[in-house]
């Protein structure tokens, strides 16, 4: 493998000369023509996560959720600060429990859904008598 | 300084209590008590804890006959879980002020600005947004000086009426001397049991004697720093806010172990791990050290007496280069007995300065340093876990037998993919 080369920058007031390292190894005298447009590789976090300091990960342990495609054992990614929405998946306190469920907000109160006709929905009469843990924004899911 | 600003004292409420709470519901309106290294006593207690009258410090074994019959539920410190959920929240602060102080794990002083509505306004922001987005209650104490938003948020976490938010400037004067004439002045910031006794005897019982008293007077009798506090309590700011916290004189790493250390050998390796950890700190905060002190000390209840072993060493140049620091500590082997059963041992940095503060002379130029074995070490640690690597006697594939007991700890829950919370979907 060649020398480190890339492009050089000289500064006048010091005739300093310093030398920016390419993320790409390249042979000296033939700088890669695709070096000019690497501006880092794709970042999980920064796609995936908007809040780092309000955003957990927790993990699935059950079923009940496999018609909005969260399955068991599944990773999702939680933000504390979304105000929960008609149509959210939410992490809800049941019974001292973190607990999944999807939000619906309906004109005679609320209802916590599970995705799966085996369970049944849970009634409350206002958001209030709820602790909502946190907004589910993505699933990560293994197939 | 461009306009009067106040300051924000922001604490999370029973710190470790409600980071274990935040990621187990069930724990919310139970006594729960935190145990400190070791699972040696309650270093923490939940306000249902307190209520039950255990008192800080309450050793476990007391406490643990009691637990089923109190419901009372004991954690071991989970210091990977309380660093992370601290430092969220203290990025979360730092977007309500360019100016953040951490003071503590769990507090932080903020420079605020604004009428007394918009500062109460402020501190109910702060505090719901913290609440909410990491999970976790805090109190907001503001006022125009450090040790008054002190006294502010302990007013704001002890008096319901407050709501968790106290803007000092907003209480009226007569309620504000009210609660300062039920205070007694070893409540005050700084100001410790001994220095108590001392103003006692000077007719100085409650924080409004003192905030009474002549500051003049308080400096030749007692302290510069006693002044200030009283300056202080007046109104009047002499304690700035410092974006960190140089002046910090010393680091100490020591612990107790979870089994006696009876051979030189043994202590060698803590002496080496606790070396390491030192360098790394030390890197971090851009310092060095000169000083560099090593002990040991049986347990003050050793039946063939208790002995107190430590070597004080200056070291050849202000290094934080973690092989010099071993060496220097390893100093204090020679004074170690096989046979004797070491319950505890540390060493302390001292004499701390900025790096690169007093190049040395090339004869005396550290071939470690040159060669970054102490950022190669930590740079390590940090890809591969703590433990991954270590120097000699420090690098141990299992931890061996001294290590901290955490019988009781919860779930590495923000740290660990393996530990991740768990949400029933059932």
């Amino acid at each position: 493998m060649g020398v480190i080369i890339g492009p050089r920058v000289i500064d006048a007031g010091t005739s300093l000369l310093s030398v920016l390292i390419s993320p790409v190894p390249v042979a000296a005298g033939y700088p890669s023509p695709a070096q000019d447009y690497f501006d880092g590789r794709i970042d999980l976090n920064a796609h995936l996560i908007k809040d780092i300091t309000s955003t957990y990960v927790v993990r699935v342990s059950g079923d009940s959720m496999d018609g909005a495609g969260i399955s068991d054992g599944d990773e999702l990614i939680v933000n504390r600060a979304l105000e929960p929405r008609d149509g959210c998946v939410v992490v809800a306190v049941l019974d001292g429990e973190l607990t999944v469920k999807r939000l619906s907000l309906t004109a005679t109160g609320v209802v916590l859904r599970a995705e799966n006709p085996r369970y049944p929905d849970i009634r409350v009469p206002a958001l209030s008598d709820l602790v909502i843990w946190g907004v589910v924004t993505r699933c990560l899911h293994h197939v | 300084m461009a306009g009067p600003g106040s300051i924000a004292l922001v604490d999370v409420n029973c710190f470790y209590a409600s980071a274990e709470r935040a990621f187990d519901p069930a724990l919310e309106g139970r006594p729960l008590v935190v145990l400190s290294n070791n699972d040696g006593c309650a270093v923490t207690r939940s306000p249902e804890a307190k209520a039950l009258g255990i008192p800080i410090g309450e050793p476990w074994f007391k406490l643990a006959p009691r637990a089923k019959e109190w419901g009372l539920v004991a954690r071991s410190s989970n210091y990977e879980l309380y660093g992370d959920i601290s430092a969220r929240v203290m990025e979360l602060l730092g977007r309500y002020s360019a100016w953040l102080e951490v003071y503590s794990i769990d507090e932080a002083f903020l420079g605020v600005k604004g009428t007394p509505e918009e500062l109460q306004r402020q501190g109910i922001a702060m505090k719901t947004a913290v609440r909410r987005n990491i999970g976790v209650p805090v109190c907001v104490g503001i006022a125009g000086t450090k040790t008054l938003a002190k006294l502010a948020n302990k007013w704001a976490k002890h008096n319901p009426a407050f709501d968790g938010v106290c803007h000092w400037d907003a209480v009226p004067a007569a309620q504000r001397e009210r609660l300062m004439a039920g205070l007694s002045v070893i409540e005050l910031w700084g100001v410790a049991a001994r220095l108590t006794k001392r103003l006692n005897g000077q007719g100085i019982h409650s924080v409004l004697d003192l905030a009474r008293a002549d500051p003049v007077r308080i400096r030749d009798r007692f302290s510069v720093v006693l002044m200030r506090t009283v300056l202080e309590l007046q109104g009047t700011p002499c304690i700035p806010l410092e974006e960190e916290r140089i002046g910090r004189d010393q680091l100490i790493f020591s612990r107790s172990f979870a089994a006696p250390i009876t051979t030189g050998t043994a202590l060698r390796q803590v002496l080496s791990v606790y070396a390491q950890q030192a360098s790394a700190r030390l890197a971090k905060h851009g310092l060095q050290a000169k000083v560099l002190t090593a002990f040991a000390a049986t347990s003050a209840y050793n039946p063939q007496g208790s002995v107190h072993p430590s070597v004080c060493v200056t070291l050849p140049m202000p290094t934080a280069d973690p092989v010099l620091l071993a060496r220097a500590a390893h100093a204090l082997l020679p004074q170690i007995d096989d046979g004797v059963r070491y319950a505890k041992a540390g060493i302390m940095v001292t004499d701390l300065r900025p790096s690169g503060q007093q190049a040395p002379l090339a004869a005396f130029a550290n071939p470690h340093e040159e060669r970054g074995i102490g950022p190669l070490l930590e740079d390590i640690s940090r890809r591969y876990g703590r433990g991954s690597i270590g120097l000699g006697h420090a690098g141990l594939r299992h931890g061996p037998d001294w290590t901290m007991k955490r019988g009781m700890m919860s779930p590495r829950y923000t740290t660990e993919w393996a530990e991740l919370p768990v949400v029933k979907a059932m």
